[in-house]
Order: structure tokens, then C-alpha cells, then sequence
């Protein structure tokens, strides 16, 4: 079938083309956003190709490009071309059919033929099977020389790129978010298309190079990311909307990284942790003035939130305790039973704390020179909507987080929970103290998410133990494990993947926490180190084309050093 | 290399005086399982000594009890003199006696250099670094690939980790658990050479093999242990000669 490859990425390129110039649904599909040239003829209208069409007309003619024009690593390309064009193409398809009820929608209903999605999608398939047909290659690598000034440049380009991919991304079909009926299939088209687009980046090798660059320029790099966190209110997610989900995403991250610690670093299973971010806002909430207080008391907030870390790391080392004694699945039941009381001791009002089912409303704002952290702001014309600096303290907060689990990681303690969390024996027979780091672990863990949870009740200006059920709990070591256990880019990720979808997902009300567990098995399938994989893990699940370093390099190196032993023994 | 062992005394082989190491009396239950019942044996300061027997004859067990990963149920251990069976593992290991556990047991994710880091844990000292570089020499094939993942290497290169993993905590005693399993003969006689020179550098090292014949040629003492019990003791050589050794555990009969 090698000899086949060619031809059929060209046909199934040229089919997918065609395709999304046929018309694609059997009714207008008009009333909201989505693209009104569902049904468009080509005839009608020839260049005005937007959204879906546009994404499939790009990634075919790709395929044709990529096809002829020589190239290191086609095979990696070309999947990536065709996942995306698949993606794309049934996505729409199935919501045409989906939404129009039935495959009348997307053949011939009425009179009217419309086979446009029909011939994208078999035409993405083609090509994606003609892809799969190329011969393997190793994995490019890039590494120009460049002085260091045109580093710089390349990753602030890249850095601002990604942040507007992110914000189109979120945005795609709209920005007011809740009412579009359309956003769903539009999202994913977007997602879709854009992973194609970050899909060929990698085959290339450029995203490689961009994080090595990072690497070698760190602070540069820090100091252009949280640029680029502050600037975003400025895009067009500035908006009430979008400033909400944002500081939702940065709250969870904020709680993701802290329980990255326990789970990603010492390797504990905690199933109670989302608790640790509710005895924060409790306290916080006590702590706040609120009429509903038990406390008439109102501290600052800085004051109040450290006091709410400190509360919630106490309980952190009360809860840690029995790691002394029980491992792996026995702790994950200690900590599943931990967040149950708390949820139903709150729940019930139990020491009067936590207001019960009444929870505890009317938060009073923050303020900060007069300003109220939800009102609105302007600075030097440019109207910012309100929630902004709700926004920009939680940039803070997920800074200072970040900044606690990157020290620790690679300290001497970081090292030493990695080593518990690899073979703990072993880590005592080297006088690591296992039970007091363990304790350190659940303690730091669960101090940073009640510092989040400080600044969530805030935000929310109510602390209720609705929010803080068992589901948050495994939605966040969902996040943890889906970003990429260790790493701090994989907790965000996961944490923004996890709160973001069910909101861009509304369209599919029903069915969409069935898509999201969907996906969730679908990328443990085929990426089970988490999607930024931290190296230690890497090592281990790797196969041969899911990272860069596969072990297939392992396989050539090895015959080499045993002769290198051999040599050494001589 | 000498600076390898520089807290160690001079070899002492030739002139017995307290031992570095006293088991007396040792039993070891797990539940109501004794693994071991009495074992009582020492060892000399500056000697290769061997604790041989058959599987299951409960030798792991008394590695794991002298490095304080078990707790004895009866019996007591002397380091130097000095009561360790009351002490946590990471005191023992700061006061110089290093296990090297069963199936070597590296962590597979991390590179050669972390494993190594981490076998400094308890040092606080700024010789890390120079002694990193002595595993090095000692061990060639591991500095070429300081920065490869442990669990790449071959069973040889792992063992060998194992044992600078285990000397970077500049043990006066190095334990080590069944160094030769899983190898080919060619690189069991690496290892023995090895360990052969770290004693000659001045650790003493506690053995434990199922492989007795060659852990017997290697040793300057050892002990037989059965069923929880030190049965038979003698030197390296006396032992292979003694009939008994030879029926139950050289396949002879």
C-alpha cells in the first residue's frame, strides 16, 4: 500500500476540497451565527468561504501542498492535516444531522441535494489513510543557531500567537457565549482546525524548538507569559463574560498546581481535596465582614487569606496523617472520606461555620483604592469590563503558585517526594524522612488551595459547600492527570480544558458530559502521560510517536553501551 | 578513589578487633510470621563478609532489620557499638551504613545524575559533587550516560548505579542485596571485581548471595543462614571446602 499513499492523499485532498464547496445541509440553518453559508452553492457565493468551509478548504489544499513539496517527517504532517480535516468535517456533519434531524439533512431531502459534508468527511478519511501510508520517519529536530535578541523575538511572536489562538479559540462563534445556540459545533471546528494547525508545528519540530527556547530563557519567558495573562482583558475576551470564566480557570488551575504536589510529585492520591479549597473560602468568608459571618469581624483581605492557607494546611497535615500508615488505595478512601464530612458537616452547618445550605452570601467586594474589584475600569481610555481586577489578583495568585511548586520541584524536597513517589522503600533506605514529607506534601497542597479558595469566595462573593463536592474533586485530579502529572503548564491546561469545554459544550446540553468523558478516555488512550508531559514520566510511557523522545532512539543506543562496558571492564 | 571511603579505618583485615557490625540474636516477625528467629553474626571492619543460604532463608529480611527498614521483634544490632535497631532508617544510613536493595531497585525515571543525588539525600556537605564524579570513574559507562534514564540501562550498568547510588553516601558498611541476580556470568564478575575494590579502598561490605559459589570465593568471612537461623560460619575458603555447604548449596550431593 506504500505506493498508494501518494495518490490517495492527493484524492482524498481534492475530495475534501470539493466537499466543502458542496452544499451541506437540506435546510437553512440560519437563524443564529452558524456559518449562513451552510447551504451555500459555490456558485452563489465564490469567495465567500468563512468558518467550517474556510478551515477545510485550508487544510485540504495543505494536504495537496504538504503532498508535493519535499518535507522532513510527511508521515507526522500529513496525520496531522487529516485529524484535523476529520475532525472538522464531522463535527459539522453530525451536528447537521444532529440538528436537522436525520441523514435526510445531509443527503437529499425535499428536493434539495447536499452531499458537501458526506464527501468531507470520507474525503478527510482518504487522506488520513493515505497519510498513515507513509513511510515512518524519526522525529525532526530544529536547533538554528540564533543570538540571543532574535530568541527573544521568536518567543514573544510565538507567545502572542498562542495567546491569540487561545483567545480565538475561546471566542470562536461569538462572544457573548451563553445564549449562542451554535457555539458548540463552532468551537470545535476551531479546536479542531487549530490543532491540525499546532499538530504540523509539532511535526515540524517547531514547537519543540519554541519550548527548548523557553528553557534556555526563562525569566524572559515567565516575564512575557504573565504579559501576556494581564494583557488578555484587552483581547477580545474582554468582556464580563469571558473575565468570569477566566478568573473560574485561574482559580482551578491555581487549585490543579497545589494538588499537583500531592498527586503529580509524592504520587499520593487525594480524592478529597477540592475540601482543602472550602475550609479556605470558609474561612475567608468568616473572615470577610459578611452579614452571615459567625465572626463580626473583618480583616484585610491579604491578612484573611493567609490565615485561610494556614487553616487549610493544618487540615491538610491532619488528613496527611494516615499516610504515615496506609498507601495507595487505602489513602485515596481516607481522603474520599475526608471530603465527604467536610461537605456534609458544611452542608448541615455544623459549629455554625459554614451557614449550612443557606451558605454564606453577600461577601462584601474587595476593594483597592476605591476601586471595587467588580466594578469596571479604565485605564488610559480603554474601558475594561468589570470583574478585571478579580482577574488580575487571580493572575497573582496563579503566578505565586506556580512560583511555590516550581522551587519546591526542583529542590532537594521536590526530589525527594518524586523518589516517594517512585519506590518509597527505597527512598527510605536512602534517609529520605518518607512520613514527614508526606505530611509536607498534603500540608503545602492543601495551604495553596485554600489561598485559591480565599479568593474564590471572593470572586463569588458566596461560600457554599455546593461548590465543593466530590465531582470538583475528580474534576480537578481529572485536570492533573489530563495536563500532565508534574508539570505546571499541564495543570493549567488541564484545569482551563476541563472548566472551559462544559462551558463551550452547552450546545450539546445532554450529551455533553457523555463527549467529555469521550474525550477524556479517547486522549488517556493515546497520550496516557498527560498531554505536557513531565520528563521523569515521559521516559516511561512513551512510545515510538506520541513524544519526541521515543524509544526507539533507546533501541539503537543500547548495543552501544554494553559495548561501552565491555570496554569499561577491560 | 581513596577519598571514597575517607570517614572508614584503615583495613583491619589482619587484626580482628570490635567488629563494625554486631547482629546478636536477631528475630524478625511479619505478623505472626517469623522471617528470621536468630541471627547472630558480625562483621569485621575493612572485610567482604557473605550471608549465604537458600531462597526464602530469611537473608533480605536482615538487610531490610539492620537498615532500619523492619523493626527486630528480639535481638539487637551494634554499629560500631552502638545500639541502630531502635534508630530510624535515615539516622542509620547517616552513620554510615548503606543498603543496596534486592533487584537494585533504582528509580527508573529519573537519570543516572538524580539517582546518584539522591543517594546523597542525608549529606549536607559540599563533596557531592566530587564524589558524583568518583562514581564516574569507578563506573565509566555510567558518566558517558549521566544524564540517560536509569531504567534504559542493561541489568550490569543498573547494578552498578545501584552500588554508586549506595556509596554516595560515603558508607562506612555497604550492604548489598543479591547483586549478581539476573546477570550473565561475565558481568557477575564485573560486579565482584567492584566490590573487591571498594573493600581494598576501605568500605566493608556486607554481602548477601544465593549465588554461594561465588560469593564464597569472593569473601574474606561469611555465615550460612537456614531457616531463620546462622547455621555455619567460617572464612570464604573453609566454607567452600565444608562439606555441608557444598551438599546444600553448591549442587553438590
Amino acid at each position: 500500500m506504500k505506493a498508494m499513499a501518494r495518490p490517495l492523499i492527493i484524492v482524498g485532498s481534492i475530495v475534501v476540497i470539493i466537499g466543502a464547496l458542496l452544499p451541506w445541509a437540506t435546510f437553512v440553518l440560519n437563524d443564529g451565527p452558524y456559518p449562513d453559508k451552510a447551504t451555500l452553492e459555490f456558485f452563489d457565493a465564490p469567495f465567500g468561504l468563512s468558518s467550517f468551509r474556510l478551515y477545510l478548504e485550508i487544510l485540504g489544499l495543505a494536504g495537496l501542498v504538504f503532498c508535493f513539496v519535499p518535507l522532513r517527517d510527511k508521515i507526522r504532517v500529513l496525520k496531522a492535516v487529516g485529524w484535523g480535516a476529520l475532525g472538522v468535517a464531522l463535527i459539522n456533519t453530525l451536528f447537521i444531522i444532529g440538528d436537522g434531524g436525520g441523514f435526510g439533512a445531509v443527503t437529499v431531502a425535499d428536493g434539495v441535494t447536499a452531499f458537501g459534508g458526506i464527501a468531507a468527511v470520507i474525503g478527510a478519511a482518504v487522506l488520513l489513510y493515505g497519510a498513515f501510508q507513509l513511510p515512518a520517519e524519526p522525529k525532526v529536530v530544529i536547533n538554528p543557531k540564533l543570538p540571543f535578541w532574535a530568541e527573544w523575538l521568536i518567543l514573544l511572536v510565538a507567545f502572542v500567537a498562542l495567546l491569540l489562538l487561545i483567545t480565538e479559540t475561546l471566542t470562536a462563534g461569538g462572544h457573548s457565549g451563553v445564549s449562542d445556540p451554535y457555539i458548540g459545533p463552532l468551537f470545535l471546528s476551531y479546536l479542531s482546525a487549530a490543532g491540525a494547525l499546532l499538530g504540523v508545528l509539532w511535526a515540524v519540530g517547531v514547537t519543540k524548538w519554541i519550548s527548548d527556547m523557553s528553557e534556555r530563557h526563562r525569566i524572559f519567558s515567565i516575564v512575557v507569559l504573565v504579559a501576556c495573562a494581564v494583557a488578555v482583558p484587552f483581547t477580545s475576551l474582554g468582556n464580563d463574560y469571558w473575565m468570569t470564566i477566566t478568573a473560574n480557570i485561574g482559580v482551578y488551575a491555581a487549585t490543579a498546581i497545589g494538588l499537583n504536589i500531592v498527586v503529580g510529585l509524592a504520587g499520593l492520591l487525594d480524592l478529597g481535596y477540592v475540601a482543602f479549597m472550602g475550609i479556605g473560602a470558609f474561612v475567608a468568608a468568616n473572615l470577610s465582614g459578611a452579614v452571615a459571618a459567625e465572626f463580626g469581624i473583618r480583616l484585610p483581605f491579604l491578612l484573611a487569606a493567609i490565615v485561610a492557607g494556614i487553616v487549610a494546611g493544618l487540615f491538610g497535615a491532619i488528613v496527611g496523617s494516615p499516610t504515615l500508615r496506609v498507601r495507595g488505595d487505602y489513602l485515596a478512601i481516607v481522603t474520599l472520606a475526608f471530603g465527604e464530612i467536610f461537605v456534609r458537616v458544611s452542608q448541615n452547618n455544623i459549629g455554625g461555620l459554614t451557614g449550612g445550605s443557606n451558605a454564606i452570601p453577600n461577601i462584601p467586594d474587595l476593594s483597592l483604592f476605591g476601586t471595587g474589584f467588580n466594578d469596571s475600569l479604565t485605564i488610559g481610555g480603554v474601558q475594561l469590563p468589570s470583574g478585571v481586577l478579580y482577574y488580575f489578583l487571580i493572575v497573582v495568585l496563579v503566578a505565586l503558585v506556580m512560583f511555590v511548586f516550581g522551587n519546591l520541584k526542583n529542590s532537594r524536597i521536590g526530589r525527594a517526594w518524586i523518589a516517594i513517589r517512585e519506590d518509597e522503600d527505597v527512598a527510605r533506605a536512602m534517609g529520605v524522612k518518607t512520613g514527614k514529607l508526606k505530611i509536607l506534601a498534603f500540608m503545602t497542597g492543601a495551604t495553596l488551595a485554600g489561598l485559591a479558595g480565599a479568593v474564590f469566595a471572593h470572586k463569588l462573593a458566596t461560600a457554599s459547600y455546593d461548590s465543593f463536592q466530590f465531582n470538583q474533586s475528580v474534576t480537578l485530579l481529572a485536570a492533573v492527570i489530563l495536563g500532565g502529572m508534574g508539570t505546571i503548564p499541564g495543570a493549567v491546561l488541564g484545569a482551563a480544558l476541563l472548566f472551559v469545554l462544559p462551558e463551550e459544550l452547552r450546545q450539546f446540553s445532554d450529551y455533553r458530559l457523555l463527549f467529555f468523558g469521550l474525550a477524556l478516555v479517547v486522549i488517556m488512550r493515546f497520550r496516557p502521560q498527560g498531554l505536557i508531559a513531565d520528563r521523569h514520566r515521559r521516559a516511561e510511557l512513551a512510545d515510538q510517536d506520541v513524544t519526541g523522545e521515543s524509544l526507539d532512539d533507546t533501541v539503537i543506543k543500547e548495543p552501544v553501551a554494553v559495548a561501552g562496558a565491555k570496554e569499561a571492564g577491560a | 578513589m581513596s577519598e571514597l571511603a575517607s570517614a572508614a579505618p584503615g583495613a583491619t583485615a589482619t587484626t580482628p578487633t570490635r567488629p563494625l557490625l554486631e547482629v546478636r540474636g536477631l528475630s524478625v516477625a511479619y505478623g505472626a510470621i517469623e522471617a528470621i528467629r536468630d541471627i547472630t553474626f558480625s562483621v569485621q571492619a575493612g572485610q567482604i563478609v557473605s550471608l549465604i543460604g537458600a531462597n526464602g532463608a530469611g537473608k533480605t529480611t536482615t538487610l531490610r532489620t539492620i537498615s532500619g527498614l523492619l523493626r527486630p521483634k528480639r535481638g539487637e544490632i551494634l554499629f560500631e557499638g552502638r545500639p541502630i535497631h531502635t534508630q530510624p532508617a535515615h539516622a542509620i544510613l547517616g552513620m554510615g551504613v548503606a543498603h543496596c536493595p534486592e533487584g537494585r531497585r533504582l528509580f527508573p525515571r529519573m537519570t543516572v545524575e538524580e539517582n546518584l543525588q539522591l543517594g546523597a539525600y542525608t549529606r549536607s556537605d559540599d563533596g557531592v559533587a566530587e564524589d558524583m564524579e568518583r562514581v564516574y570513574e569507578l563506573f565509566p559507562v555510567l558518566g558517558e550516560r549521566r544524564g540517560n534514564k536509569a531504567g534504559l540501562f542493561s541489568g550490569g550498568e543498573q547494578q552498578m548505579l545501584a552500588i554508586g547510588r549506595a556509596m554516595m553516601s560515603r558508607p562506612r558498611l555497604l550492604m548489598l542485596d543479591e547483586p549478581s541476580m539476573g546477570l550473565s556470568p561475565i558481568m557477575t564478575q564485573r560486579i565482584f571485581d567492584t566490590i573487591r575494590n571498594l573493600r581494598d579502598l576501605g568500605t566493608t561490605v556486607l554481602l548477601v548471595e544465593q549465588n554461594a559459589l561465588a560469593a564464597l570465593a569472593q569473601s574474606d568471612y561469611a555465615f550460612v543462614v537456614d531457616l531463620g537461623r546462622t547455621t555455619l560460619e567460617g572464612t570464604g575458603h573453609e566454607l567452600l571446602a565444608d562439606q555441608r555447604v557444598r551438599d546444600a548449596y553448591l549442587g553438590e550431593s
